[in-house]
């Protein structure tokens, strides 16, 4: 027993060295680019590295950077895992800071801190999965593949969150769409004073290990790993398919709008529709985790300290563009993915007889 | 004429225009999918059309020369599509996802660098002055009553896309070639067996798709705006994406969704202010709804349409299913 978990373990590790190892590269390709670009590249190096983690100050933003990414991550991860293609995290993310903002400013229960808190987490992450179910019921009854109803529901969410924002959620005082900022008292309490460590990372943290947990040693999660790689056969074990991808588009929503309550709780305080592109970087991060939930921990840990490095070397003197931690995000993926399809083709030259990830081509699994 | 019927001719005029890079781009995505590859790039892939034509035309003056850098620069992504897709065996809604990721970082990028080195040499950045494409009336057809405004004094890419629709159809209904295309997405077997090379054709198709995407990024930039702003698609190449499926893999039913989306667009804006300063009663009560549910009514009709017409859509049947097969 122990041994297999040890083997599991271990298995969650050479994933994750290989993450590691394609990280380096391509931060190297990084910093070269930089330098080709006219950037001094050790400046360049030591101003990112610095400012992602040369103070315990910037340790923690990168790492309250990099609490959004866990959970928009884990929803990429738990859905794509089970086959259910949600790329709208994004949307869901917005709604779920848009929940946690009207629990928190508008309709605070009692005023008391213990019980608004919890109530504005729990809304939004219960928001943003109802949002993820109805993008499941059009794929199941409407035959509206998810993958396109969820990209068409995140700007609905966008133009929703901006009405809620210059309607009854905006400040007094302004005209832009903006929430008033959050109370004090309702801010997600931090666990190392005069930093960001909020204990919102450590919720997101416990997350991931709880769905790992679930993912790799109980019949829910089994089943869920048996809908995605093979939904005929899962229904030919008398699985409850149609339940899984539900259920599975539940958590994975509601992991998306806890990150969008917890970021507006933990680290921003008040609310625009300009959150940032968690949502979509969410996918990255999942992928470079390889959808394992331990290794997404660790691959929105890069992304934190790559975004926040960007953005403490675009603030200096050498300005460096911000976007350019999306254009790495776009080449890490796009490696990994072929690294995936490599060995992949390896392992069908091995040996014929290994068992493969099905493709059937049927009408509903197309897409 | 009519109040009525200048109103409607005007929102006509206005769909075509917003429906063109859509139409362009939508094209570019069929052709794709019937061969098998579906490539959510394409936002990322317009974006990248965009800048390409705004940065080149900025520095050359000319328009077509930035015309035919953004379908460079659309090529470019499709080959970068086409290696992790179709060589690399990657799949193809993660690949075109970081597609995406890398059109809207890319072309930031390029935006900020761009505006850097022209504002040091002192140049604006803010708009095209004169080198961009303005609307080109046609000589006698632009007279005709109802058409002439409507089809015929749009820009030169819009007579381009409506050339660019027929000769696609023709090739794809008329054609070997079209033949072959469908083929390698419904039965690529059958290629290999007829000696079509399928991971060649299939990266064919997408550097058409590409191309055209590029194309579509131009209009929007250096037709439509004569600016470029960050993310200005807005969304639109995910738009395409569901319409290809709303017009069920048929060129006809896309270029409908699309004249369809636009039109929804067109109406929605003009009720925008329509709403402040009518007369009628059931307009003036539209004040009170916030802008932004007019905005989303784009999206919503959307969703709607696929709600309604997706049902047994037969897509091409080896979407996203890389070539030669995993066997077990």
């Amino acid at each position: 027993m122990i041994k297999r978990f040890l083997h599991r373990v271990w298995n969650s590790v050479t994933a994750v060295a290989l993450a590691a190892l394609v990280c380096a590269g391509v931060l190297a390709l990084a910093v070269g680019a930089g330098a080709l670009l006219g950037y001094p590249p050790i400046h360049l190096a030591d101003l990112w590295l610095r400012g992602a983690a040369g103070s315990w100050y910037a340790l923690s933003s990168s790492c309250a950077d990099a609490c959004p990414l866990l959970l928009t991550g884990l929803a990429a991860g738990v859905a794509f895992r089970a086959g259910v293609l949600n790329i709208g995290a994004q949307g869901q993310f917005l709604l779920g800071a848009l929940v946690a903002v009207a629990l928190s400013t508008r309709m605070m229960i009692f005023h008391q801190a213990d019980l608004v808190i919890p109530t504005a987490l729990i809304g939004g992450a219960v928001a943003g999965g109802l949002w993820g179910l109805v993008a499941q019921y059009l794929e199941r009854y409407r035959s509206v593949p998810v993958v396109l109803s969820t990209i068409l529901l995140n700007f609905v969410a966008l133009y929703l969150a901006q009405a809620a924002l210059q309607g009854p959620l905006q400040a007094l005082g302004t005209a832009a769409a903006q929430s008033p900022e959050v109370a004090g008292k309702y801010w997600l309490p931090l666990f190392v004073p005069y930093t960001d460590f909020h204990i919102g990372i450590i919720l997101a943290l416990g997350l991931a290990v709880l769905l790992w947990v679930v993912q790799q040693h109980t019949t829910f999660g089994f089943e869920t790993r048996v809908v995605g790689l093979n939904p005929g056969t899962a229904k030919a074990m008398k699985m409850p398919v149609t339940i899984r991808q539900f259920q599975i588009m539940f958590i994975s929503g509601a992991c998306a709008g806890l990150g969008g309550a917890i970021q507006l709780l933990g680290q921003v305080h008040f609310m625009t529709a300009h959150m940032g592109n968690y949502g979509y970087a969410g996918i990255a991060v999942a992928l470079l985790g390889r959808l394992n939930p331990l290794g997404i921990i660790l691959s929105a840990l890069f992304f934190g300290f790559l975004d926040t490095g960007a953005f403490r070397a675009e603030e200096s003197s050498l300005a460096l563009p911000h976007d350019m931690a999306n254009v790495i995000k776009a080449v890490v993926i796009l490696v990994m993915l072929v690294l995936a399809g490599l060995s992949l083709r390896r392992a069908r030259r091995a040996g014929r007889d290994t068992p493969m990830p099905p493709t059937p081509p049927t009408q509903e699994s197309t897409l | 004429m009519t109040p009525s019927h200048n109103m409607f001719t005007f929102l006509s005029r206005q769909a075509v225009t917003a429906a063109t890079p859509m139409i362009l781009a939508g094209v570019g995505e069929l052709v794709g999918e019937l061969s098998g590859v579906i490539n959510i790039g394409i936002e990322g892939t317009m974006l990248m059309g965009c800048i390409a034509a705004y940065t080149v035309t900025g520095v050359s003056g000319h328009g077509t020369v930035g015309l035919l850098a953004a379908i460079a620069a659309g090529m470019v992504m499709a080959v970068i599509f086409a290696a992790a897709s179709v060589w690399g065996r990657a799949d193809q809604i993660v690949a075109g996802t970081a597609m995406d990721l890398l059109g809207m970082g890319l072309s930031g990028m390029v935006w900020m660098m761009y505006q850097n080195w022209r504002e040091n040499l002192g140049f604006s950045t803010a708009l095209l002055h004169g080198s961009g494409f303005s609307p080109v009336p046609i000589p006698v057809l632009h007279d005709i009553a109802y058409l002439g405004p409507v089809l015929f004094d749009q820009y030169a890419l819009c007579y381009i896309t409506i050339c660019l629709c027929v000769m696609t159809w023709w090739v794809l209904h008329r054609t070997r070639l079209g033949l072959i295309i469908c083929a390698l997405g419904d039965a690529p077997e059958a290629c290999h067996a007829a000696g079509v090379r399928v991971r060649l054709g299939r990266s064919l198709c997408l550097l058409f798709a590409g191309a055209s995407s590029g194309a579509a990024g131009a209009y929007l930039s250096i037709m439509q705006t004569h600016a470029f702003a960050t993310n200005m698609t807005g969304g639109q190449g995910f738009v395409v994406l569901a319409l290809v499926i709303f017009g069920r893999w048929k060129l006809p039913g896309l270029i409908g969704g699309c004249l369809f989306f636009g039109l929804i667009n067109s109406l929605q804006q003009t009720l925008q202010t329509a709403r402040y300063t009518s007369q009628n009663t059931a307009l003036h009560a539209l004040t009170h709804v916030p802008f932004q549910f007019f905005q989303m009514l784009p999206y919503l009709a959307a969703i709607m349409a696929l709600a309604i017409m997706s049902r047994k859509a037969p897509g091409p049947r080896y979407i996203n299913v890389p070539w030669p097969e995993a066997k077990t």
